[in-house]
């Protein structure tokens, strides 16, 4: 900070990722909106109050233990030598970007006047794991305590999906060099494992009571404030913006980055330290919005719930390869993503009796799951890092990006990291009878006691008036 | 407890110590120690809580639509 040019390029870049932070923040309220929106009278204050606890209870862990953890496992660990210290072992020696300074004690993790940064860039990845958190929320409302979504609230945002940040979107990740992973904004790791883990928690939770009749026939229990629901998805929408914003690195010389002697060249980069400009991604973001409405609309027949949730599904599956999409590819592959994610949405609830109240692992898991599927055809050689390009399996240098690759990666995301970790700790606190509210509890309402306080109060304010 | 307690001698020194915030560089373990337990402490709080208005609500055994009766004007 001696030299004005790099005062303003740290502050700059201090400041882009603080204004991503408090556009992101419009993402949780979405959430909050949509879900209260979404859910019945009874059950609306306990709705509210249950995402609302994401912000704390996500915030403080991240600080304790998920950002050390996104430092510390890019190699695995035990799966591919880092580049920066050749070692396969957790990242935790002395190198720039090693775990070793975000343990929760350093003085990094606090107001530092040599670290701009890290604070901002923590705040951004807070955001995301509150949104991993948040997309599972709506999922499995109206019949889950507050206590086993706040042990699933830090499992997904401050333990899973970082891991597979630090494998597959950390520019060190293994998934990167012996893959050629390529997820650029987040298809599969915010929104595929995401998806994932409320499918595995569904599966033990159960559905809604009378969700489904004697002979298993799903019955619809749509929005109760279908506007609520609109303005909550637009917040969403919105945030989404932040959310791509904060994936790139608004200003950086990849000359001296990628060891070209003699080149400068400064750039917006995706998170991968690849170029691309933030110009091109809202191209594409439109794009792939409008793709996703305009498919939404049709399938859901003019469904107003589906066809916003289609416009966020159609951004999910095309957020894998925004970075390098051209407008057309993205708004068709935003399409493609909604038509199948719709379709297995209603042949999952049918089949296996899933009550996803919400579309939540349609419009998430199973979008970015296709999502990074057809990105490894489109992408298809494509370098997944500007660092070196090697073969698969190679894992010292960085696979091209390839459909195989893309499969695999999507199946650790939904799968691996996603629905079986849900599964595991739905059924642990299952066991321990800590995951379901009691029948007589769901069919009264969550908020029978509070309405029935109001109530009283109200009769107590009559008397005094009359 | 004051980390810097005047600003000039701070950013003319030789070396700028980053860490600004009081009781930097021997506090942070300490100050780890207490959040965690503020953050468990929540959870068994809450926990204990959650289960007893459960036990309490589920006793009673309302109908799917007595919470109506409930429903203030205000």
């Amino acid at each position: 900070m001696d030299d004005q040019l790099g005062a303003l390029t740290v502050i700059f870049t201090e400041f882009y990722y603080w204004v991503t932070v408090v556009l992101m923040f419009l993402i949780h309220v979405g959430f909050c909106m949509y879900e209260v929106g979404a859910s019945r009278y009874k059950h609306h204050q306990h709705t509210l109050m249950k995402n609302t606890m994401v912000i704390p209870l996500v915030t403080v862990t991240w600080f304790f233990f998920g950002w050390w953890i996104y430092w510390a496992f890019p190699t695995g660990p035990g799966i591919a030598p880092s580049i920066m210290n050749e070692s396969s072992a957790l990242i935790t020696d002395e190198s720039t970007f090693s775990a070793k300074w975000y343990v929760a004690n350093t003085e990094f993790m606090a107001v530092n006047l040599g670290d701009r940064i890290s604070g901002v860039f923590w705040a951004a990845f807070l955001l995301f794991s509150w949104t991993a958190a948040s997309i599972v929320s709506g999922a499995i409302i109206e019949r889950i305590t507050t206590f086993a979504f706040g042990i699933l609230a830090i499992a997904i945002g401050s333990c899973f999906w970082v891991i597979d940040a630090a494998w597959g979107w950390h520019f060190d990740g293994w998934m990167l060099k012996i893959l050629g992973y390529h997820d650029a904004y987040a298809s599969g790791v915010i929104h595929a494992i995401a998806g994932g883990f409320a499918l595995g928690v569904l599966i033990v939770l159960g559905p809604r009571i009378g969700k489904f009749s004697s002979s298993g026939e799903p019955r619809n229990i749509g929005p109760r404030n279908p506007w609520l629901v609109t303005v909550g998805l637009f917040l969403i929408y919105t945030g989404f913006w932040g959310f791509y914003a904060a994936c790139n690195i608004p200003i950086f010389d990849l000359g001296p980055e990628y060891g070209m002697e003699g080149v400068t060249y400064w750039t917006a980069t995706n998170i991968y330290v690849t170029p691309t400009t933030l110009s091109g991604i809202t191209y594409n973001f439109l794009m792939s919005l409008s793709g996703g409405l305009l498919a939404g609309y049709v399938v859901a027949k003019g469904d107003p719930f589906w066809t916003y949730s289609s416009g966020l599904a159609g951004i999910i599956c095309a957020s894998a390869g925004n970075d390098l999409y051209h407008p057309i590819q993205a708004m068709l592959i935003g399409a493609i993503g909604v038509v199948i994610s719709y379709k297995m949405h209603y042949w999952v609830e049918r089949k296996f009796k899933i009550d996803d109240a919400v579309g939540a692992v349609a419009v998430h898991g199973y979008a970015g799951f296709v999502g990074l599927v057809i990105c490894g055809f489109v992408l298809n050689g494509y370098p997944s890092s500007g660092y070196s390009v090697g073969a698969m399996w190679d894992g010292s240098t960085y696979a091209s990006i390839n459909p195989l690759g893309q499969f695999l990666g999507a199946i650790i995301m939904f799968g691996v990291l996603g629905m079986l970790p849900g599964y595991v700790i739905a059924r642990i606190l299952s066991a321990f009878g800590k995951l379901r509210i009691p029948r007589e509890v769901e069919i009264a309402g969550l908020d029978y006691e509070i309405m029935e306080d109001d109530r009283e109060a109200e009769k107590a304010v009559a008397s005094a008036t009359r | 407890m004051a980390t810097v307690t005047n600003w000039i001698d701070h950013l003319s020194a030789e070396e700028v110590v980053g860490a600004i915030y009081p009781g930097a560089g021997s506090t942070e373990t300490l100050l780890v120690i207490l959040g965690v337990v503020f953050w468990i402490g929540w959870h068994v709080i809450t926990a204990k809580s959650e289960s007893e208005k459960l036990s309490r609500l589920a006793k009673k055994r309302h109908g799917a639509n007595d919470h109506k009766s409930n429903i203030t004007d205000w």
